[in-house]
């Protein structure tokens, strides 16, 4: 029940230290690693990070190791519950197995968010800049 | 330990480097700033299709551009073992010093430890 306590100082990170944390940063990439350190812009410290895709009812992971993430990209950062992390309902492969499924679903997610910002653009007088490179 | 600290003492390590436009930098690290800006040698730099190979003797890389650093995991051990070593010697050069008027309150952390220490915390 620890995780549901809001942290009691606000914006700060450091219960999150020494945590497994899941990392998501904007170009769509989730890490899952331990947060060693960070400062003031929210760069991090991951260590033993591993990259995980998804497709459907199936993941892969890969190991990456030690990871120094600019704060700027972070778009959130969530603790990993210890107890349930094995508790996955979904199959576990290769990764290059599963890559070219998630290079697709990629793909298919940049055009449909293409589409929406022109059709936002066209119809409701929405700006089309601000969100380059994102994937999330 | 602080993550631009991390970087200070990855100099002369390998390390990988991905800007925000995909595109790829591997080298070793010459010198970095605070603001990130990082000048890397031997460098093998990949486009972000991961089609096209360059090599540079060497390259400036702005901070800003950066999206992330890879860095050998053998380094956070390294930098660790090296601040105990430093943290050992000073505190038995200050143990040998007669504490006087040097002297602090109870507990409190030598100067210069940063704010965020990860496995100690100072309460």
């Amino acid at each position: 029940m620890d995780s549901l306590i809001p942290f009691t100082t606000s914006g700060s990170l450091v219960d999150c230290v020494d945590r497994k944390m899941l990392v998501v940063l904007r170009d769509g990439r989730k890490l899952q690693g331990v947060l060693r350190s960070y400062d003031q812009f929210a760069n991090l410290v991951l260590e033993d990070t591993v990259e995980r895709i998804y497709h459907q009812d199936v993941f892969a992971e890969a190991w990456r190791g030690l990871f120094l993430i600019r704060g700027e990209n972070v778009v959130l950062l969530g603790e990993i519950d210890l107890d349930q992390e094995d508790e996955v309902p979904l199959r576990q492969v290769e990764w290059t197995v599963l890559e070219p499924y998630h290079k697709q679903d990629v793909a298919n997610k940049k055009k449909r968010e293409d589409v929406k910002s022109q059709v936002l653009y066209e119809q409701k007088g929405f700006c089309k800049e601000g969100g380059e490179g994102d994937g999330y | 330990m602080l993550p631009l600290s991390l970087l200070n003492a990855a100099q002369n390590k390998p390390m990988l480097v991905e800007l925000k436009n995909g595109e790829t930098f591997n080298g070793h690290l010459v010198n970095c700033d605070n603001f990130m800006n990082i000048t890397l040698r031997e460098v093998y730099q990949t486009s972000a299709e991961g089609d096209r190979f360059w090599k540079l003797k060497e390259c400036y890389i702005r901070g800003s551009t950066i999206k992330y650093l890879r860095v050998p995991d053998t380094l956070l051990d390294a930098v660790k073992e090296e601040q105990n070593r430093a943290r050992e010697a000073g505190r038995s050069a200050r143990g040998s010093h007669v504490s006087g008027t040097g002297a602090r309150g109870r507990g409190a952390p030598p100067r210069g430890t940063p704010v965020v220490q990860s496995r100690e915390v100072y309460i």
